[in-house]
């Protein structure tokens, strides 16, 4: 493989070598952006979703210990706002 | 449900990546005329096709979108069209790195090939000022589908016009007539475009899951704070 590269006729290894491994880099890098984009979005989705969940099992807390009366918890938009949570997508 | 098969899918996608870089660096033999350098070919390309053909997979679901009237259609058409533009993100760069060492030139302006890709890559930058400039939902999906439709149209418009242009630096190396490449470096050229297929296919599928959970989320959200008796619940993700 060296003996094929040291008999390329075009640029010499050591200035091709950077400019291939420059492509797949950046190639690379793109994709890791990404997935860590990504990765943090799915952090906000389970964090909320632990945030409802808690939300739900209070409220469902407070209608079994007062039946028949309205939900004295607040609304979740109030209780998630105070989270400084978003709902938005990508 | 869009996260169905993302599993298989992920680790076939990861192994097709290996088997194609494998290829490139130790199966492919060195082009005569560039040397190493050529090995960016095996890249650049395939990306250059699949996002093209990501883009006309866009607007064929924008067709189905309008037909139907189903949103579903509308989240796949904005994915597939928000992923090929991040494949076209890479498509430039790696092609500008290519240019330099080929040509001595990060960009070429007198190119068709290149220039015609940044105009349909700047077009299609334009889809998302031009879906968010709408407020209403369902105008903004029907809008958003006759851009897709018709930007779609216009790819294998571009793709034969440049290919009618006689170009004197971009060569044809997918042509018979003057030789073409040799069944080793095809063998390797379809891998890599298998496996960029794949990474295309698996992350379309991996944000397509993340916005169905997010809205499912903002659903169950709303589902707590004012329940609806009797409302019928949506399973297509929602593009915001």
């Amino acid at each position: 493989m060296l003996a094929l590269l040291a008999a390329t006729p075009a640029l010499p290894l050591d200035e091709a070598g950077k400019y291939v491994a420059g492509a797949y880099v950046v190639f690379l890098a793109l994709i890791v952006i990404y997935v860590a984009i990504m990765a943090a979005k799915l952090q906000r989705i389970e964090r909320e979703l632990g945030e409802l969940a808690a939300f739900a099992e209070a409220r469902a807390t407070a209608d079994q210990a007062a039946p028949g009366r309205e939900s004295e918890t607040p609304s979740i938009s109030d209780s998630l706002a105070s989270h400084g949570s978003r709902g938005g997508g990508a | 449900m869009y996260g169905k098969g993302l599993r298989p899918l992920s680790i076939a996608t990861v192994a097709a990546l290996v088997v194609s870089l494998s290829l490139v660096f130790f199966y492919a033999p060195l082009d005569a005329d560039q040397g190493f350098i050529q090995k960016i070919f095996y890249l650049h390309v395939p990306l250059a096709i699949v996002a093209l053909i990501g883009f006309v997979i866009g607007g064929v679901f924008a067709i189905l979108h309008l037909r139907s009237g189903d949103s579903r259609w509308d989240a796949y058409s904005y994915v597939s069209i928000h992923m090929s533009v991040i494949f076209g993100v890479a498509v430039l760069i790696t092609g500008s790195i290519w240019a330099k060492a080929s040509w001595g030139h990060w960009w070429v302006w007198d190119e068709p090939t290149l220039v015609s890709f940044l105009i349909v890559f700047l077009m299609y930058a334009t889809y998302y000022p031009f879906r968010y400039a709408i407020e209403d939902r369902e105008r903004q999906a029907r809008y958003a589908s006759v851009f897709a439709i018709t930007a779609g149209a216009f790819v294998p418009l571009n793709f034969m016009a440049v290919r009618m242009a006689q170009s004197l630096v971009h060569p044809r190396v997918f042509a018979t007539t003057n030789g073409g490449l040799p069944g080793s470096m095809m063998l390797t050229f379809l891998v890599s475009l298998l496996a960029i297929g794949l990474l295309w296919v698996t992350l379309v599928k991996f944000e397509l899951t993340a916005k169905s959970a997010s809205g499912q989320l903002k659903r169950l959200r709303r589902a707590l704070d004012a329940p609806a008796p009797g409302g019928r619940s949506r399973v297509a993700p929602e593009v915001s």
